[in-house]
């Protein structure tokens, strides 16, 4: 699958009124880059990143995948060229792995023998041999995160939002699927926006530059080193601060 | 000696069921031998047949409608949620009797509607049409109040993952909420068919002609005594509840495997 928009640059800037904080950030992403969005809970990461998939829609701002506007005006959904992961890895109970993996593949695409290829790497890579054929209602956790991966890669998207995928997992799992989505970036070039709490998840998944956010502003940016090295205020310092 | 909890509560328990099945012990009453001569049987099963199809066709327009109508409630804010679940509960709290009588009246030769349909020559009063959409007005609030909670148990994150994955709204709707809700849906459906199909105070004002099942039995009852009414009332009771009680059935066992 190719997108028309997948050598460009992402940029938004999302002004969002949440009933306790006001979210106010602007950012901007090269191809194949990634950025980590750090603070503690409640500091409207998740917003920042529900806006920009369009499951919840900004107060101002604007939202723009190179020439393709995602707001203003609000871009439905089905229209993003973005791979979205969450805690939850929202796979179809109905559906068996293997439907979950190819949903929302056109026909004609799925039936392409460049695709299938496509999809059976995946499946090889990602290990989902054993598991393809049987029900997504009745795998396990970790196994259900890993279709949900595969799924999102399947369709090859430039832009991949990542909102706390890995939470829950034990740290093996974690390191394991970190390890597969840098691969898949190098691979595909897509580029990267992840969330999480933890700093030494999102360290390892995305090196280049983090942002950090307190109350839905942003209190600094820049490389983790620069983070760790002087920590914009006391709350980050703590957060930076292993247990 | 110490007497189990669990087991006293499981004897209360069937103790209840009992009572709530007791009243099927009458089908054994000795009332006399049963009537099913020609002027029982003819008008006897012509209602079986007035009641299975034309209740089926009300169904059929009860999910046209209230499938979609459900779908958009689902999909409502609080306020305007409450509002469409005020206008459902209408048809299902106002007494059936009543019901009848503002339908005949409302779609009758004394309403703007009923005028407007004796032009096409579709009359609303003791006619098939008449009967169908009684049957609407009585089971559509059970239909569409069930099929909301069905969706509603649908997760949105589900339909939005499926929206982000290239799906356009109306393919969602098919290829995810549908499916998903589609026990709750077929229990929704179930408990409306069981209402409808059983209907008698409404339907005796509107369309006492063709007689459905119902109608039929309180002629039975009045015209020969309970001898005529025990045969119809097996094969009501075979032809109403099987279908829905295994709905319900089969929807428990899924909820709880």
């Amino acid at each position: 699958m190719s997108w028309p928009n997948a050598d460009v640059m992402f940029k938004a800037q999302i002004i969002k009124k949440r009933r306790d904080i006001k979210v106010n950030v602007s950012l901007e992403l090269g191809k194949g880059s990634s950025l980590g969005l750090f603070g503690a809970s409640g500091a409207g990461k998740s917003t920042v990143l529900a806006c920009i998939a369009g499951i919840e829609e900004p107060d101002d701002g604007s939202v723009k995948l190179g020439d393709l506007q995602f707001f203003p005006p609000s871009l439905p959904l089905h229209k993003r060229p973005i791979g979205y992961l969450t805690q939850e890895p929202g796979l179809f109970p109905h559906l068996r792995v293997s439907e979950n993996v190819s949903f929302g593949i056109p026909k004609h695409l799925a039936a392409e023998k460049e695709h299938c290829h496509w999809i059976e790497t995946l499946r090889e890579r990602l290990q989902l041999g054993p598991l393809w054929h049987a029900p997504a209602s009745l795998i396990s956790g970790g196994q259900a995160r890993r279709v949900g991966l595969a799924r999102m890669l399947a369709r090859k998207p430039p832009l991949v939002l990542l909102d706390e995928p890995f939470a829950g997992l034990d740290r093996q799992l974690v390191r394991e699927l970190i390890d597969d989505l840098i691969f898949w970036s190098r691979t595909l070039g897509f580029s990267m926006i992840a969330v999480d709490h933890q700093a030494e998840v999102l360290k390892r998944l995305c090196p280049e530059q983090a942002l950090v956010l307190e109350n839905g502003q942003i209190v600094q940016r820049g490389g983790w080193d620069e983070l760790y090295g002087a920590p914009a205020s006391p709350l980050l310092q703590s957060l930076l601060t292993p247990l | 000696m110490r007497v189990d909890r669990r087991w006293l509560a499981r004897a209360g328990a069937t103790i209840f069921a009992l009572a709530l099945l007791y009243p099927f012990t009458a089908l054994f009453a000795r009332i006399g031998p049963w009537q099913w001569g020609e002027d029982v049987r003819g008008p006897a099963l012509s209602s079986v047949r007035v009641s299975l199809l034309l209740t089926a066709g009300a169904m059929v327009i009860i999910v046209a409608i209230g499938t979609p109508m459900a779908a958009y409630i689902a999909r409502c804010g609080t306020r305007e949620r409450l509002l469409w679940q005020a206008v459902l509960l209408v048809p299902i709290l106002l007494p059936p009797l009543a019901l009848g009588i503002l339908l005949t009246l409302a779609f009758g030769s004394y309403g703007t509607v009923g005028v407007w349909l004796e032009h096409f020559g579709i009359v609303m009063t003791n006619s098939a049409p008449a009967f169908i959409a009684t049957q609407v007005y009585v089971g559509i609030g059970y239909y569409v109040l069930g099929a909301v909670a069905a969706f509603d148990a649908v997760p949105l994150m589900l339909q939005e993952q499926a929206a982000l994955l290239g799906l356009a709204p109306r393919k969602v709707f098919l290829r995810v909420t549908l499916p998903l809700a589609r026990l709750g849906l077929a229990v929704a459906l179930s408990i409306t068919w069981v209402r409808a199909i059983g209907e008698f105070g409404a339907v005796v004002v509107t369309a006492y002609y063709p007689s459905g099942m119902p109608v039929q039995l309180w002629i039975n009852l009045q015209s020969f005594g309970l001898p005529a009414v025990m045969p119809l009332l097996v094969v009501f009771l075979a032809a109403a509840l099987p279908l829905p009680w295994l709905v319900h059935v089969l929807a428990q066992r899924r909820r709880h495997v």
